[in-house]
């Protein structure tokens, strides 16, 4: 028994470790790539001395925020959407089931079709847009208690309602729409320490709590009843989840607009890697959604020279085929 | 310790599912609900454990209301088995068996001596000690139930309440399922709340049996008193011989030949 667990934890550290490394990597080469190249070691001779030079500057202040913001929002993103799957006990959950995409960018159309003058606000109104289209799912979704197939149906109508309202307005101004296409394709381009000591507030605190949430999540995996009989409050454990994860995708949607994908293809990888506990699973969720948001951004801002193509649209074309890989590979792999 | 339920009703809506029913289940015996589909054997079975609310009448835990349990002081007492469960394909049997010690950790807490303790005698018990690092999508359909049986037992209920534990098993399964229930009864005393669809397995290990026809008590008894020809007729619509045969403790239960 003893030499058994010690296997399963050794492959748990392995599988963090190397992620931990790869991101470290992944973030020196981030801060070598761009516009101007540099090397590894005159990235570290101008972050570790004291004179002021255009290295420095650059590395410190567009190159270091932007990492720091990639890997907060991964590691928010991985963490809201491995929660969700718990909840829902359904593979296919991430923060767009419960509204959080379609409530902020509803939010944030409107701020910046019909009221341009409050456009500094508009990561307070996408952050206000997500919990509200959030609760009210939850709320059409309530009828003693709260069932996953509800809360996903619920989210699929009140989602189509926000997108055609979206759609509708983006129609009728479709000569402003730069900053609303910026928002719906989450973009880090042009964001500063400012936005990165705001957000690592806010995930710190998000992801604090979602590894308090850990053992009701393992729970929830056990079915309805095995859980509730085994003394589990099942409805409240699904709000309180729901709402951990609202929480830290909605902070990450308020700084960098929309990202698909992360929260839904990231926990997969996890899985497979370590499997379904979320002892194990939760925390490499984490790393690897930085690590994996880190790389999309990277190479958003660097593979055609010149242009920034924004990190959630590279997230999309990456992440769709990879998933597909996966979907393919998971049903080999289980006889079907 | 004992549950006892008076004037149930149970039901969605317009439908009623089960009306005017009282029932008791006692420690220390083993006590199956029989009766035809849909006459609302699990029902029953999931009020008297507060998995599902009923509209009229009341349950009692040793004659305290079961509203008034904490969910987790309530899951240290009864255990439940529903008969739909899952888990990931990955979980260790050990692991999952472990989930069982929940009602009486924190949302922090690790296992103590005390619940490995009580996770080696479940294994033990249930004869799954050999399978504890093995995944649960290596178990075959009876040891996956062995494992689940045992991961109630780790709750150490003083009632366990398994809502069709053989169904989807087959015969050599369902009588491992059977067997290790009446070890568990009369070597721990622990009391057993069955619903089955096997009328020779409830005549065999039950020592009181409840029939509900269309959502009321039909009768119950000993499985003597009870299993009759009669009854079948009334009950299920089937005709029967009930055979005693020498040397054999439960009678057979012969059906009409299908013509």
């Amino acid at each position: 028994m003893r030499s058994q667990k010690k296997v399963s934890l050794l492959r748990v550290g392995t599988v963090l470790l190397a992620l931990l490394l790869l991101l470290a990597g992944m973030s020196l080469v981030s801060m070598a790539v761009g516009s101007a190249g540099y090397s590894v070691p005159e990235i570290l001779r101008a972050l570790f001395s004291a004179e002021k030079s255009p290295v420095k500057t650059i590395v410190v202040n567009l190159r270091l925020p932007r990492i720091s913001l990639a890997i907060l929002i991964g590691a928010s993103l991985a963490a809201a959407g491995a929660l969700l799957q718990s909840v829902m006990r359904n593979p296919l959950a991430d923060p767009g089931t419960i509204g959080v995409s379609a409530g902020a960018g509803t939010a944030a159309t409107t701020i910046l079709l019909l009221f341009p003058h409050l456009t500094s606000s508009v990561p307070l109104f996408a952050f206000g847009g997500a919990a509200l289209a959030c609760v009210l799912i939850y709320m059409m979704a309530w009828k003693e208690g709260v069932d996953p197939t509800r809360i996903i149906l619920s989210g699929v109508a009140i989602n189509s309602v926000l997108g055609a309202y979206n759609s509708l307005l983006q129609l009728l101004n479709s000569d402003s729409l730069e900053g609303v296409l910026a928002f719906m394709n989450g973009s880090l381009s042009g964001r500063s320490w400012y936005q990165v000591r705001l957000l690592s507030v806010y995930a710190s605190i998000g992801l604090i709590l979602a590894f308090l949430c850990i053992k009701s999540a393992n729970a929830l995996q056990l079915g309805d009843e095995m859980a509730k009989s085994l003394g589990v409050k099942v409805s409240g454990s699904r709000v309180l989840l729901s709402g951990v994860a609202a929480f830290l995708a909605a902070s990450t949607v308020s700084v960098a607009g929309m990202i698909g994908f992360v929260g839904l293809v990231v926990p997969h990888i996890a899985r497979l890697l370590v499997g379904s506990d979320y002892k194990a699973m939760l925390p490499t969720s984490v790393v690897l959604g930085a690590l994996v948001l880190l790389a999309a951004d990277t190479l958003g801002r660097t593979v055609v020279p010149g242009m920034e193509i924004p990190v959630g649209i590279v997230m999309a074309v990456c992440g769709g085929p990879f998933f597909l890989y996966l979907l393919r590979k998971k049903g080999k792999a289980s006889g079907n | 310790m004992e549950i006892n339920a008076q004037g149930l009703e149970i039901g969605y809506g317009e439908f009623v599912a089960v009306e005017g029913m009282d029932i008791t289940v006692k420690k220390g015996e083993i006590t199956t609900i029989i009766g035809p589909n849909g006459s609302g054997k699990s029902t029953v079975l999931k009020a008297l454990t507060r998995l599902l609310k009923y509209r009229k009448g009341a349950v009692y835990l040793d004659s305290r209301d079961l509203a008034s349990f904490g969910s987790r002081e309530l899951a240290r007492r009864v255990g439940v088995l529903p008969q739909r469960h899952s888990a990931p394909p990955d979980f260790k049997v050990k692991d999952l068996v472990g989930y069982g010690r929940m009602p009486y950790q924190k949302w922090y807490s690790k296992h103590n001596e005390e619940d490995k303790k009580v996770i080696e005698w479940a294994l033990k018990a249930t004869g799954t000690w050999e399978l504890r690092d093995k995944s649960i999508n290596e178990c075959s359909g009876g040891e996956s139930q062995r494992v689940w049986i045992a991961t109630v037992l780790t709750q150490q209920p003083e009632i366990l309440f398994l809502d069709e534990p053989t169904t989807y098993l087959d015969i050599s399964h369902q009588l491992e399922t059977m067997r290790l229930v009446r070890k568990l009864n009369r070597e721990s005393g622990i009391g057993v709340v069955m619903v089955l669809h096997d009328l020779s397995q409830a005549l065999e290990v039950s020592d009181r049996i409840v029939v509900i026809k269309g959502g009321r008590k039909y009768s119950e008894g000993t499985p003597d008193e009870v299993i009759t020809s009669r009854m079948m007729r009334e009950v299920y619509g089937v005709d029967c011989d009930i055979l005693r045969i020498p040397g054999r403790r439960a009678p057979l239960i012969a059906y009409r030949e299908i013509s």
